[in-house]
């Protein structure tokens, strides 16, 4: 019972992490209906730019996020600019592809600069624990939990009540009504990829003390992504949340129950399934 | 999505005298390609050539499916990679020759084919792609955790292919690259034929009509499931075949290098350089593609900016780019992709096209297939 406590608990903790990749995705997806194949790369740079500023400057991975969020909306809010921004007419095969090309260039890139080793970030906290009601918790993991909580309220509270959110909201319900409602469209894409990149670079971010980091671990984030956001239902916030929880406490109960190596598999044939049956996700609204 | 329905029957219907000369073409160039192993004693053009035949046919195989029906599989690994385990591990413990090995591997791949398609295609669009993946995923992971029988990530390293002997009498023992390079060619050529026999049957043309609009196909009788299911099955069965021609050729293969994302990736690439859903698209591409690739191996374009006088060797990014540019392929694939996508949509040859349409404003091409599906670029 012990066990399966402490499981489903260190699920629920790196499920937070995952609701962020999610959520950032499902923003983009929202507001501009394309499926954003290179976000796990945008996870990859906010691990390798809190690694950098924690080996450069020795700034602590949890205080980086001040720095590395400013610098990933940015990031996001660029390649919006030069490549999205282009290809929003275009064929959604063709913005697949433009995407899946960026995602090769970005680690590629990373690989050609920091090679493929793989880093580690220690902190001085990085394998201590806390106690919590008979159940031990990482503390790094404890930490970034209520980071990403935080971060999640504050998200939920800008897309609610400020206008500027509200403004998202609309452009992702009927992007040609909200034009004519004066929403000015094209700022409000641009918002939503600066802030999904954003929220990728701070679980990269939040993630790197516990992680093994190195070019190629994009593409796990990627796909989690995906069967969190599908799961969730697309364009749904709120189902992003619950589905990065349901998704980090199926891999933490297969990893813990079944094998450590199987976990990933466990979550793509919960992916197909949720496809399947419930294709609209848990939240969602039909659009297949 | 427009679709100019205008076009259609021009685009499905060419001329006969283009399709003579295509025809001769091919079989010119086909009988100087038979020539050159006598010609050239190199091994490393051989070794070149037959990678070149790989990548045409992994993107005629991938053409079938995502061209012609319009349905952007990046999961192709898997069959490549089923082809290739399935005739290795049928080699390696059970000593059974590849070419009898070889359709043990189509008959795992069409099963493959049939489960993927009966689960992915109640999908559409990029739930599709998305699906696609998934199962792909899947089948690596299977590949790496089932160690007793895929040998896991340390993967299978052919020692010997037994010798071909046809009546007692030896037709090759596999030690020169000679044999590799016919069969290769022979199975570029077949691929092609496919390709070409695709676009111009009925079947093809119900495979295109899903492609342009499932919907309106559905109301005119075709049924998108069974069409993508036998789409599916011939791509894969050739993908299958080219992966078990890799994993021989290669000698070595595991779950990265040939059921990765990776690949998946090349092979569509392959495709959108040249011009998705064309005939000749995929051998544009593969033209482009294998030798830059190559180059960069060889450490060409380095080697090009020191001569051109752009860099200094000796100075701190000339040899930063000596070191690491020679492994930088994958990252100017991702580079063309992007280039690709956003200033020529229609691949290598719709963009050469429409630079001969603005030559010569009398003559009217016929759109290229990517063209009649329409992305913004497309309409005049």
């Amino acid at each position: 019972m012990i066990v399966f406590l402490q499981s489903v608990l260190s699920g629920v903790l790196i499920g937070g992490v995952y609701a962020l990749v999610g959520i950032g995705l499902t923003i983009i997806f929202g507001v501009m209906r394309v499926i954003n194949f290179a976000h796990g790369e945008l996870v990859m740079i906010g691990m390798y730019l809190t690694w950098i500023i924690f080996t450069g400057l020795a700034i602590d991975p949890f205080v980086s996020i001040l720095i590395s969020i400013p610098a990933m909306f940015a990031v996001g809010a660029l390649i919006q600019k030069t490549l999205i921004n282009r290809v929003l007419g275009a064929l959604p095969e063709n913005q697949i592809l433009l995407t899946v090309g960026l995602g090769l260039v970005l680690s590629n890139l990373v690989m050609l600069f920091f090679t493929s080793d793989y880093r580690i970030l220690t902190t001085s906290y990085s394998s201590s624990t806390l106690r919590l009601a008979g159940l031990s918790v990482s503390t790094p993991l404890a930490i970034s939990f209520a980071i990403t909580s935080a971060i999640t309220a504050l998200l939920y509270w800008f897309l609610l009540k400020t206008d500027t959110g509200q403004g998202i909201r609309a452009t992702a319900q009927d992007r040609d009504a909200a034009q004519l409602m004066g929403i000015n469209v094209k700022r409000m894409s641009l918002l939503a990829f600066g802030i999904g990149a954003a929220l990728a670079g701070t679980a990269g971010a939040l993630i790197s003390p516990t992680y093994y980091i190195f070019p190629q671990v994009g593409g796990v984030f990627t796909l989690k992504a995906f069967v969190i956001v599908v799961l969730g239902g697309m364009g749904s916030v709120l189902g992003a949340t619950l589905g990065g929880v349901i998704i980090g406490v199926t891999e933490s109960l297969a990893a813990v129950y079944i094998s450590a190596g199987m976990k990933e598999l466990f979550v793509y044939v919960l992916f197909l399934i949720v496809l399947l049956f419930r294709p609209a996700g848990l939240l969602g609204r039909s659009r297949v | 999505m427009a679709i100019r329905v205008n076009d259609l029957p021009r685009a499905l219907t060419r001329s006969r005298r283009s399709t003579l000369f295509s025809f001769a073409a091919v079989a010119a160039v086909a009988l100087v390609l038979l020539l050159v192993p006598r010609a050239v004693q190199s091994p490393y053009l051989l070794h070149v050539m037959i990678l070149f035949f790989l990548a045409v046919s992994m993107g005629e195989s991938w053409n079938v499916i995502g061209g012609y029906t319009g349905q952007y599989s990046l999961g192709h690994a898997a069959y490549f990679g089923t082809g290739a385990y399935t005739t290795l591990m049928l080699l390696q413990y059970r000593h059974i020759a590849p070419w009898w090995g070889a359709w043990a591997a189509v008959g795992a791949a069409l099963v493959v084919a049939l489960v993927i398609g009966s689960i992915c295609f109640r999908l559409r669009g990029p739930y599709f792609t998305l699906a696609s993946i998934a199962v792909a995923e899947i089948i690596r992971l299977i590949a790496l955790n089932w160690k007793p029988v895929t040998n896991g990530a340390e993967g299978i390293l052919l020692m010997d292919i037994p010798p071909l002997k046809i009546g007692g009498m030896l037709v090759t023992d596999w030690l020169s690259k000679a044999p590799f390079y016919y069969i290769g060619l022979v199975l570029a050529l077949v691929t092609l034929l496919v390709n070409y026999l695709v676009g111009r049957s009925k079947l093809g043309y119900c495979f295109q009509a899903i492609r342009e609009d499932q919907d309106a196909a559905h109301s005119l009788g075709i049924n998108p499931a069974f069409y993508k299911n036998v789409a599916l099955a011939i791509s894969a069965v050739f993908t299958a075949l080219t992966g078990a021609f890799y994993g021989l050729y290669i000698g070595f293969i595991d779950p990265h290098t040939v059921l990765g994302i990776d690949l998946s990736v090349e092979m569509v690439l392959i495709c959108i350089i040249g011009g998705i859903g064309t005939n000749l698209g995929p051998v544009v591409g593969a033209l482009v593609l294998v030798p830059l690739s190559e180059a960069l191996r060889a450490n060409l374009l380095a080697r090009l900016l020191f001569s051109a006088g752009l860099l200094d060797e000796t100075s701190r990014a000339g040899a930063f780019l000596k070191e690491n540019l020679a492994h930088a392929h994958v990252l100017i694939y991702g580079i063309l992709v992007v280039l690709v996508i956003l200033f020529m949509p229609d691949g290598v040859l719709g963009f050469a096209k429409k630079l001969l349409a603005r030559r010569s404003p009398g003559r009217v091409p016929s759109p290229s297939p990517g063209a009649v599906l329409g992305g913004p670029d497309a309409n005049p």
